[in-house]
């Protein structure tokens, strides 16, 4: 396929002459023959530009008053006079900065902008040097918090409306929006409510001056005081590209690092806020040895290592081990080693465990926006497995594709777990009308994402088979979402090591020894229930938990903020995590290694220089062996009394989550969402207080009513499922 | 002899010259002689005549420094513990004396006159972690006290922000 032929123009810009493409913007066009335009609202991820700031004004030949660059676009012959060569440009620009500081505070000494602020900057290149307002300024009440991590200054709005623009047409979460009118504007959120958003955060960075501020950052640090260190979030599988600041070797904020293939710029909350738990109370800083009868002990390392490599070594060779998924490559690829080449275990609780098979559709994220059709299948909402996806999957709808989404809540209603079922039916042209047409849509198409967010996807293997039989070829992609955010890594680094896959952990027979790599794996109740049979328990883990009621060892984990190595996300890209902050306590990897001295295992206690840091490349397509046939799919969780319950798991949960005050309003409300039809045969409506369980015990929920639920199911985000069956009642309190 | 007899004979003259006339030594630390009165010394830290501290610990002179020797570390005003006006404070405010040059850059700095230079010099300890000056000294008066020189004698122009603004 070539690219369709793009028509030049030239445009002269200050009497420089620039051949740029016909419609390139006006501020590009500037840049490409060496002239700034200085700009507040012009932000092209946001959209078309809206003009309402007017900093970017400048003469155009033929047009009798000045224009606002950026909402122009490049045509041939145009002749621009920017303010370094315009005099009635520049006085234009200078009124507009005089306007926009008439009612601004100028509080620069106690902003936290301050520093790093556009207006500043640009107040003091362009800018008058004086104002001619004697007139008291605007004031407002301030600052005001308007959610628990963002708060929001009114004084020092310039209303340039990227944060509402942000809010609208890039998360299109609606809740940001600007009210009343002229020098009144401001900037709220619905009737006080908190701006509860999985995006929210990203406002501050927008935000061109200090109105809107992570509350976080509150007075922690100047630009010139801090560090910026490039890295990776380690928190779910789309590996967004980071800076983290830090200030006196602590880490004050998170910042996104544009890799437009992955993230475009954007950020989660998560990512954003979570590094708090950093300085959480219960970390662990030592390593714990189990001493009979006197619970913990703390040991040196010395002694932690002993006791480590004699319990391993007694094991005799039945050892299991559980990895979390947010581990490195090389922390992973260390303990694969250790198990499966010291001592000859060959048991493993993955996390991921995807088929290589899905490489052969390897595309980058960014495909998504430019494709013609999109599909979502599975159960799990994608916001809440890989946010940014849902981004990419928003902006592809508002770029015109159609996308289709096959669950439980989607836009083609299947039962949930159904999501096998539905690809063999969308590959051989069969199931429902609805099924049927989306799958000749599908195979019509030539640009195609395919989003696979469920725990049902059979190592992939399924999601490769559709893709392979609906013919998906370049500028096409498929996107299995992994459950952590560096288990297809792990599961590299495992089967790298050794022969065997890994194994099911539900049998009887005694263990000798069991390893529990991170926290999240410590709370898995199936690790729980593995320890249980295994004569020593080695742990790491950052925070004090369960486990460490039933370990032998525990050593203190370290967190992505304070490791180095590489990640694999979603896409199969390899990227750097960088070692932000130290520590605590001694690494997991120099730990590894020192165990590994013991055992006769060489293990390097660094990871090689060998991934880049910036903007790490993906990995050309695998070559698709014989593709892949259906098999039988697995079959669905059956019938049963009441409402089948769809368990997910949400973004805002974990262990480091779990332990960040600020974000504890974004962690899921006890809450079940119902359908229409089933909420009303009750006579439930949102809000409503309802008791879910089964045969009479129950507990209180609130009621969410969805119109886009399938009648019949329930959904329910995991925190608040424990020790609810697969199916429930839901009657009126 | 040396081979230059005249010039050495010259340098011996001067030495002669000089044993008869009155020494110019001082008794430091008996007396100690005024500074002029714009010396840089020792800084300080001012108040409002409120009571409420100057700084709002912006970090202006931590970057203005060419040293880097100082440490601000701000905090928010609340109405319980209100230490400056507006809604910023400087919780901690340290400046290191034996890294300091004195060459007044942070007092430029400064948008509110919160940080000045004094006169005091005698500024050596036993230990070097003394040099470290803490928000709670910088604010007391010092207490070694320098005599300086009669202002009138010098010329010392009134700033002009102070006449002019
Ligand atoms: S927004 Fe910028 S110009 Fe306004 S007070 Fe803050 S730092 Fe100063
Ligand atoms: S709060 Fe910031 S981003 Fe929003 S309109 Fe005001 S200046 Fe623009
Ligand atoms: S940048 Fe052009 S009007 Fe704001």
């Amino acid at each position: 396929m070539s690219a369709p032929a793009v028509e030049l123009v030239t445009v002269n810009v200050d009497g420089r002459e620039v051949q740029v493409p016909k419609g390139t913007g006006m501020i590009e066009t500037a840049l490409a023959a060496g002239v700034e335009i200085p700009v507040f609202c012009y932000e092209p991820r946001l959209g078309p530009p809206v003009g309402a700031c007017r900093m970017c004004l400048c003469e155009v030949e033929g047009m009798p008053k000045l224009q606002a660059a950026c909402t122009l676009t490049a045509q041939d012959g145009m002749e621009l006079r920017s303010a370094q060569t315009s005099a009635k440009a520049a006085e234009g620009q200078n009124a507009v900065l005089e306007f926009i500081l008439l009612n601004h505070p100028l509080d620069c000494p106690d902003c936290d902008k301050g520093g790093e602020c556009p207006l500043q900057d640009l107040t003091f290149r362009w800018g008058p040097s004086n104002t001619r307002m004697h007139f008291p300024k605007r004031t407002f009440e301030k600052p005001i918090p308007i959610s628990p991590t963002i708060s929001l200054d009114r004084e020092r709005c310039i209303l340039c409306y990227r944060c509402t623009r942000f809010s609208e047409g890039v998360s299109e979460d609606l809740q940001l929006v600007a009210a009343h009118r002229g020098a009144q504007s401001i900037i709220t959120t619905f009737e006080e409510e908190p701006y509860r958003a999985h995006f929210s955060g990203n406002v501050t960075e927008l935000c061109p001056v200090g109105a809107l501020l992570p509350s976080t950052y509150r007075f922690r640090a100047r630009p010139w005081e801090i560090d910026n260190t490039p890295t990776v979030c380690g928190l779910c599988p789309v590996g967004c590209n980071t800076w983290a600041t830090t200030r006196e070797g602590k880490v004050q904020r998170i910042l996104s690092r544009n890799h437009p293939e992955v993230d475009d710029g954007w950020l989660c909350d998560k990512g954003r806020f979570t590094f708090d738990h950093l300085r959480a109370e219960d970390r662990l800083r030592e390593p714990l040895v189990r001493v009979r009868r006197r619970g913990f002990e703390a040991v040196g390392y010395d002694d932690a290592v002993r006791e480590v490599a004699r319990g391993l070594r007694e094991a005799g060779g039945s050892v299991a081990i559980a990895f979390s998924g947010g581990e490195t490559v090389e922390q992973a690829s260390a303990l694969a080693r250790l198990v499966r080449q010291g001592l000859g275990g060959d048991a493993a609780i993955l996390p991921d465990d995807l088929d290589p098979a899905v490489d052969a559709f390897r595309a980058p994220l960014s495909a998504i926006r430019d494709a013609e059709i999109c599909l979502v299948l599975g159960d799990e909402p994608v916001m809440e497995r890989a946010p940014i996806v849902d981004l990419w999957l928003r902006a592809a709808r508002r770029a015109g594709a159609e996308v289709v989404t096959v669950g439980p809540a989607g836009s083609v209603s299947t039962p949930p777990g159904s999501a096998a079922a539905t690809s063999a039916e969308l590959a051989g042209g069969g199931g429902s009308d609805e099924l049927r047409d989306a799958g000749r849509r599908l195979r019509e198409a030539s640009r195609v994402a395919i989003v696979w967010s469920g725990d049902d996807h059979d190592s992939g293997r399924r999601a490769a088979t559709l893709a392979a039989s609906l013919g998906l070829g370049d500028g096409s992609g498929l996107y299995v979402l992994p459950r952590s955010p560096n288990g297809r890594g792990v599961a590299q680094a495992w089967y790298e090591a050794g022969e065997g896959r890994g194994f099911d952990p539900s049998g009887e027979e005694e263990l000798g020894a069991l390893i529990v790599s991170g926290d999240e794996a410590a709370y898995d109740p199936r690790v729980a229930q593995l320890a249980e049979r295994a004569r020593f328990v080695f742990a790491t883990s950052m925070f004090t938990g369960d486990h460490t009621l039933w370990a032998h060892v525990v050593a203190p984990g370290t967190s992505y903020l304070e490791r180095d190595g590489t990640v694999v996300n979603l896409e199969g890209r390899a990227q750097r995590q960088r070692r932000v902050v130290d520590p605590p306590h001694l690494d997991e990897l120099e730990l590894l290694a020192r165990v590994g001295t013991e055992l006769g295992v060489p293990i390097a206690p660094w990871a090689a220089e060998a991934t880049v840091d910036d903007h790490a490349e993906l990995a050309p397509r695998a070559q698709l062996e014989a593709p892949p046939e259906f098999a039988p799919a697995a079959s669905t969780n059956g019938a049963g009394p009441g409402l089948e319950l769809v368990v997910y798991r949400p973004l805002f949960s974990g262990p480091g989550v779990e332990r960040v005050e600020s974000l504890a309003f974004q962690r899921p409300a006890p809450e079940i969402e119902l359908a229409h039809a089933d909420a009303q045969a009750r006579g439930i409506a949102t809000g409503d207080t309802v008791t879910v369980g089964l045969n009479g015990s129950g507990r209180a929920l609130r009621a969410a009513v969805r119109r886009k639920l399938r009648p019949g199911v329930a959904r329910i985000a995991a925190e608040h499922a424990d020790g609810l069956g697969s199916h429930v009642e839901v009657t009126k309190a | 002899m040396s081979p230059q007899p005249l010039p050495s004979l010259k340098g011996f003259a001067v030495t002669l010259r000089q044993i008869f006339r009155k020494p110019i030594t001082q008794e430091y630390p008996e007396y100690k002689r005024p500074v002029y009165p714009r010396f840089r010394g020792r800084h300080r830290l001012n108040l409002h005549d409120n009571g409420l501290e100057k700084c709002v610990g912006c970090s202006l002179c931590a970057a203005a420094c060419p040293a880097d020797c100082i440490r601000v570390v701000p905090a928010e005003n609340t109405p319980q513990n209100r230490v400056s006006p507006g809604e910023r404070y400087a919780r901690i405010y340290e400046i290191n004396m034996s890294r300091c040059i004195f060459c007044g850059y942070c007092e430029l700095a400064c948008p509110f006159d919160a940080i000045t230079l004094g006169n005091e010099y005698e500024l050596s300890e036993y230990h070097r972690d003394d040099q470290i000056y803490t928000k709670e000294m910088l604010l007391a008066p010092p207490i070694k006290q320098v005599p300086v020189a009669d202002r009138e004698r010098y010329d010392t122009p009134e700033p002009v922000w102070k006449t002019e603004s």
